[in-house]
């Protein structure tokens, strides 16, 4: 058959196996940060610089090591986030507009005091949770109620997300001692204690437990063994009378709340106020660190780790190369693209066009 | 009759095809004179689709020779055996079911024949059809066709496009009596008029009257010729096809017990007009409901499933309501569903043997209300059941995508035929199943119904229905048409409920 | 009278972006092609005009290289959903990661540099006075015009010519235009291109015709509101015309409301593009989904798959 631009017919592997998916992970990324090394290099960058800044700096000094596992905090759970609602197949591309709803909450908790001065602290980071598992939830029954992508819907919520939260900044949340559009600083009650070793807080416990949490979930429970199956097929789900609604509920907004308390993390750990930043265009963090480690919450924190480096590597670059820090947003395109493409290999083989022998009659 | 003519239409010699190893033909060969119909016969998986995709380009042979009008030409696409006049019309219509027939036909021929625009095309419809006699309209949309007008379309399709062979793929499998044999007159007017017809059939009976000469085969062997039909001796056929329909004469309960399922009034989308479907089930016994696809079949099964609301009626199970109940209720109270795809409705392929054995009765409650997975204990049930139920080659961490049809039927029966059975939904359990795996399946069934449990068997395989039921039921637009014990059970009658006529 | 004057004036430039990207969307999801990377096609448009125009090119070849520059990738992506087989949706995610981020590293140095853009009728016909008419004509600009224009244009392509019959046959079902001759890849890859090059040019109107400056967040979400716009138009591009004129009158109210000094807060305002879009896709699902959706829209065709 010779229609289409291979000639060679290309067939469905019935089973990838093992080793493959991982070699072609491997392969898919390896090309990845090649081809963004490369940008880099044409953007200015002089490639020893890159190694130094990208592996050394940010692993091998103590300043750079700690500013990684820093920003390393909120990635793994944005990186959580995304990867319990990709497990049941549910595209959570809002998480910037959760973490949003939860800084809100957070916020709110810190600078009206609520409650005892012991429990302030744990409630802004509840509350966050709540927050950002309250905003996806819209976007879930639009989903599951009328099919509404929920690509765009989650999205969107987003955009909705920073405009309340530039309002409340340039109204009554705004510090009036200061003239950007800043909240006042969060009270000592409301932030993460530092652990001595640059700006890595406590928070960051707080993450790995919840990492090692999501990890326990869905191995060794029921729940983690029926959301594996709904992602698999929804149907025999269904039809095998697995709680698909209540299982898909479930996760999603865990999915939103996770990234509402990493917003809550954010703030409370490093920025102790909201602001228009939320350091770091999350959004496509998430969905790179959940893929690339294939929806396993052990494998997001590593994964959440190498994002960190790089953070960590272009704020450095920005300041001594001048490049936008746009180019994080721009590697992780090129990297999820490149791994993307490399699921070819572990699914489909390649098989050259047959010709029969023709025996004569 | 035809006379042999100097140049076969087609002819096919000496051909092998495996798939990933398995032969699926050996040594096939085949030839088609001009002016005649050619049935080729065979069970399923005896290789007759394949041979004649291979002839029309579809597959490409590992070895063989093929001559078209006496020319050798080995087709290495479809396009190509369009141009040399081969074309089959198969039993899955490549039809874009948003589009008109005009538009349809319009996108196959894409300029031949001077088809430029949908103008065109309907113009060159209408005129084909009323020349060979088939009926159809060009400004229908495809959807709204039935399955019979659909089939129409596609034979318009390749005659346009010029076909002088056509072969037929399986076409009664989807038609009633009455269409079907419009069908195969059709046919005879087609090879009348010069072309050279193939029906690639299992069913002999019912395109003997129209046809010209045989070819059997079975296993991807050709075991039997062109012989011309006037020849054959249909209790020789049958022993070269392997089984051919054998009614039984009684067929005693076993176990005989309570109404297990009752069914009244059952309503859904899509019957025709009257009262809904009622079904009594007793246990120990098996009430088999034949009917061709497309009927309510799949609509019966998922209202008893619990996957579709029904519009009305009331179905209970030993006694008790469970017309709107969840899957798992239903499934606590003894149903069980062999469903007819097993990877689109029973089984998760990419998850292993022990997952799913386990996963019913997980959701079900009966490992324990314990939020941790007990792998331990899955992987156990899941070793007795690989030896209970003989499933070769496999361990309980085995993921059911690389089991073979057989023996991931055998898994999902396992799961089904548990202890807690009393009523078993079995939905064409042994489809595309080899001999011994059909065997085992339908073993396994009249096992369970012995033991007193109740099954109500769909399927569009009379032979499967014959062969395990005591009461036989025919369902047709949605309703069941008539039910008899096995030995009031006659063709005809069969055949008119099918049709509507009794 | 005024405000509403002055509203409709500019609502034409609001429409024009959201109409250009959707006729190229529309087109290739019919197709079959669910393409995501709007957003970031977008920016690579607008930016490449901008930076193409500061280096003393005229508007008319800005707005061309913008189209072109989006066009190229989106060959990115098609190569690697029509080719590789790669999930449509993470695809289309990381086109707007690459096109973002591309635009936020290049277009850096460029930003806030001012440029006279294409010229509206206005300049182009010397247009004064301050009748009603004068304002309604003056605020546009020719692309204004061809938008629509083009929009029929695919329109008939779509429902009254061969090729545009095949396209819509492999975003319906795959395998029935194979069989009958269609080479699905190179139509699906076609598609891609046209919604990148379409893509590009909304984007590059935004700065060549309405802003003549590249800012950061040029396109804020205009891509997704240009997906959605499809869904609203049922995948016609004639309805797509009414769809966006809908999303750019919407667009167009917030400058128009500050500008009056309107006594709404006015981040409130500026949700209501994105509000509308919500609203807009719910009460379409509503109405009964899949009314005109592609049937294989998204899906992954294989000849060797089983149909």
């Amino acid at each position: 058959m010779s229609n289409g631009f291979l000639s060679a017919t290309l067939l469905r592997r019935q089973h990838a196996g093992r080793l493959r998916p991982v070699l072609s992970n491997l392969a898919g990324l390896a090309f990845g940060i090649t081809v963004s090394s490369a940008i880099l290099i044409a953007a200015g960058v002089p490639a020893d610089a890159l190694i130094d800044e990208f592996l050394v700096a940010t692993f091998l000094t103590s300043d750079g090591l700690a500013q990684t596992v820093t920003a390393a905090g909120p990635l793994i759970l944005v990186g959580l986030a995304s990867a319990i609602a990709m497990r049941i197949r549910f595209w959570n591309i809002g998480v910037e507009g959760q973490m949003w709803a939860g800084a809100i909450a957070a916020t709110f908790v810190a600078i009206h005091q609520v409650g005892p001065e012991a429990t302030r602290l744990p409630l802004g980071l509840v509350l966050a949770f709540a927050g950002g598992a309250l905003w996806i939830w819209p976007m879930l029954v639009m989903k599951v109620r009328f099919g509404i992508n929920e690509v765009i819907t989650t999205l969107l919520s987003g955009n909705l997300a920073f405009l309340l939260v530039q309002h409340l900044l340039f109204g009554v949340w705004r510090d009036p001692a200061s003239s950007f559009p800043i909240s006042i600083e969060f009270p000592p009650a409301s932030q993460f204690a530092m652990l001595g070793w640059g700006q890595v807080h406590t928070g960051i416990i707080l993450c790995l437990a919840v990492a090692v949490v999501a990890w326990l979930l869905m191995e060794f429970s029921t729940l983690g063994y029926f959301a594996t199956a709904i992602g698999f097929s929804r149907k025999v789900a269904a039809e095998t009378g697995l709680p698909v609604r209540r299982i898909t509920t479930a996760l999603v907004l865990a999915s939103g709340g996770l990234a509402g308390l990493a917003g809550g993390l954010v703030l409370s750990g490093t920025q102790h106020r909201l602001s228009q930043t939320l350091s770091g265009g999350y959004l496509f963090s998430a969905i790179v660190a959940a893929y690339l480690a294939r929806s396993n919450p052990l494998g997001v924190v590593v994964t959440a780790v190498a994002l960190a480096a790089v953070y960590t590597a272009s704020d450095v670059l920005k300041v001594f190369y001048s490049v936008s820090e746009a180019v994080i947003v721009l590697v992780q395109g090129v990297v999820l693209m490149s791994i993307l493409v490399a699921q070819f290999f572990t699914q489909f083989s390649i098989h050259l066009p047959d010709r029969p022998k023709q025996r004569g009659r | 009759m035809a006379a042999a003519e100097p140049s076969p239409a087609l002819e096919l010699h000496g051909v092998f095809k495996a798939f990933g190893g398995k032969p699926a033909l050996e040594d096939a060969r085949f030839s088609l004179a001009w002016g005649e119909v050619h049935a080729l016969v065979g069970e399923n998986g005896a290789g007759k689709s394949t041979l004649m995709n291979v002839a029309t380009g579809v597959y490409a042979a590992d070895a063989g020779s093929q001559a078209i009008d006496g020319v050798a030409h080995l087709p290495s696409s479809p396009q190509e055996a369009s141009a040399a006049g081969l074309a089959m019309v198969h039993q899955h219509f490549r039809l874009v079911e948003r589009f008109t027939v005009a538009e349809n036909v319009l996108l196959a021929l894409d300029g031949k024949g001077g088809a430029r625009s949908i103008g065109d095309a309907a113009r060159l419809i209408r005129e084909k059809s009323a020349e060979i006699g088939l009926a159809i309209d060009p400004a229908r949309v495809v959807e709204s066709l039935s399955t019979a007008e659909r089939q129409r379309v596609e034979i318009i399709k390749v005659l346009l496009l010029g076909a002088r062979v056509v072969i037929f793929d399986e076409p009664t499998a989807v038609l009633t009596e009455a269409e079907a044999s419009s069908l195969l007159r059709f046919a005879r007017r087609l090879a009348d008029s010069g072309h050279a017809v193939v029906l690639i059939t299992h069913k002999l009976k019912e395109v003997s009257r129209h046809t010209d000469r045989v070819t059997v085969m079975r296993h991807g062997r050709t075991v039997l010729a062109g012989a011309p039909i006037a020849s054959l001796d249909e209790a020789e056929v049958g022993r070269l096809i392997v089984g051919e329909t054998v009614i039984p004469t009684a067929r005693p309960r076993t176990a005989p017990g309570a109404r297990l399922l009752e069914i009244a009034g059952l309503a859904f989308p899509g019957q025709m007009p009257g009262e809904g479907i009622g079904i009594v089930l007793k246990a120990g016994e098996v009430l088999g409901i034949a009917g061709v696809g497309g009927n309510g079949q799949e609509d019966l099964v998922a209202c008893l499933a619990g996957s579709l609301k029904p519009l009305g009626g009331d179905i209970l199970l030993d006694g008790r309501d469970i017309t709107m109940a969840s899957p798992v209720t239903r499934r606590r109270r003894g149903l069980r569903v062999i469903p007819a795809d097993r990877f689109a409705s029973g089984l998760v392929r990419q998850m292993t043997i022990a997952e799913n054995l386990a996963m019913t009765g997980i959701a079900a409650g009966a490992y324990g209300r314990s939020p941790r997975l007990d792998r331990r204990r899955m992987e156990k049930a899941a070793a007795a059941a690989i030896a209970d139920f003989d499933i070769r080659g496999a361990a309980p961490a085995r993921r059911t995508e690389l089991l073979s049809g057989g023996n991931a039927q055998k898994v999902l029966l396992a799961r089904e035929l548990d202890a807690g059975l009393k009523v078993l939904i079995a939905h064409s359990p042994s489809r595309g199943l080899d001999v011994r795996a059909t065997e085992f399946v339908r073993g396994a069934i009249r096992a369970a119904v012995e033991k007193g449990a109740a099954c109500l068997l769909i399927s569009e395989d009379l032979q499967e229905i014959l062969a395990l039921s005591h009461r036989v039921a025919v369902m047709n637009g949605g309703r069941i048409a008539g039910i008899r014990e096995i030995d009031a059970v006659t063709s005809e009658w069969i055949g008119g409920l099918l049709t509507g006529h009794v | 009278m005024i405000f509403l004057l002055g509203w409709l004036a500019i609502v034409p430039t609001y429409t024009t972006p959201l109409l250009l990207a959707s006729i190229g969307l529309i087109l290739c999801e019919r197709a079959g092609v669910l393409n995501l990377g709007a957003e970031g096609l977008m920016a690579l448009g607008a930016m490449t005009a901008a930076i193409t125009i500061l280096a003393g090119y005229s508007p008319i070849v800005g707005f061309l290289a913008g189209g072109l520059a989006a066009m190229a990738l989106s060959l990115v992506f098609g190569l690697a959903v029509v080719v590789f087989r790669a999930e449509q949706t993470l695809a289309g995610l990381a086109t707007v990661a690459i096109g973002l981020g591309l635009t936020g590293t290049i277009g850096r140095p460029f930003v806030q540099k001012t440029f006279s853009g294409l010229p509206d009728f206005y300049a182009l016909f010397g247009l004064r006075g301050a009748e009603a008419w004068v304002r309604l004509v003056g605020h546009q600009d020719a692309i204004t015009l061809l938008a629509p224009v083009a929009a029929l244009a695919a329109w008939w392509w779509l429902y009254r010519t061969r090729p545009g019959l095949k396209l819509r046959a492999v975003g319906e079902n795959p395998a029935a235009a194979d069989i009958a001759g269609t080479d699905v890849q190179k139509t699906q890859l076609g598609a891609v291109l046209f919604s990148g090059l379409l893509c590009g040019l909304g984007g590059a109107y935004l700065t060549v015709a309405v802003s003549h400056v590249w800012v950061e967040n040029m396109i804020a979400a205009r891509g997704w509101i240009a997906i959605a716009l499809v869904i609203f138009a049922r995948w016609s591009p004639a309805r797509a015309i009414l769809g966006a004129v809908v999303f750019g009158s919407a667009d167009a109210l917030v400058p128009r409301l500050q500008a009056i000094g309107a006594d709404v807060p006015v981040y409130l305002m500026m949700m209501l593009p994105y509000a509308l879009t919500l609203l807009v896709l719910f009460l379409t699902a509503l109405r009964g989904r899949g009314s005109g959706e592609p049937q294989a829209l998204g899906a992954t065709y294989l000849r060797q798959d089983k149909q």
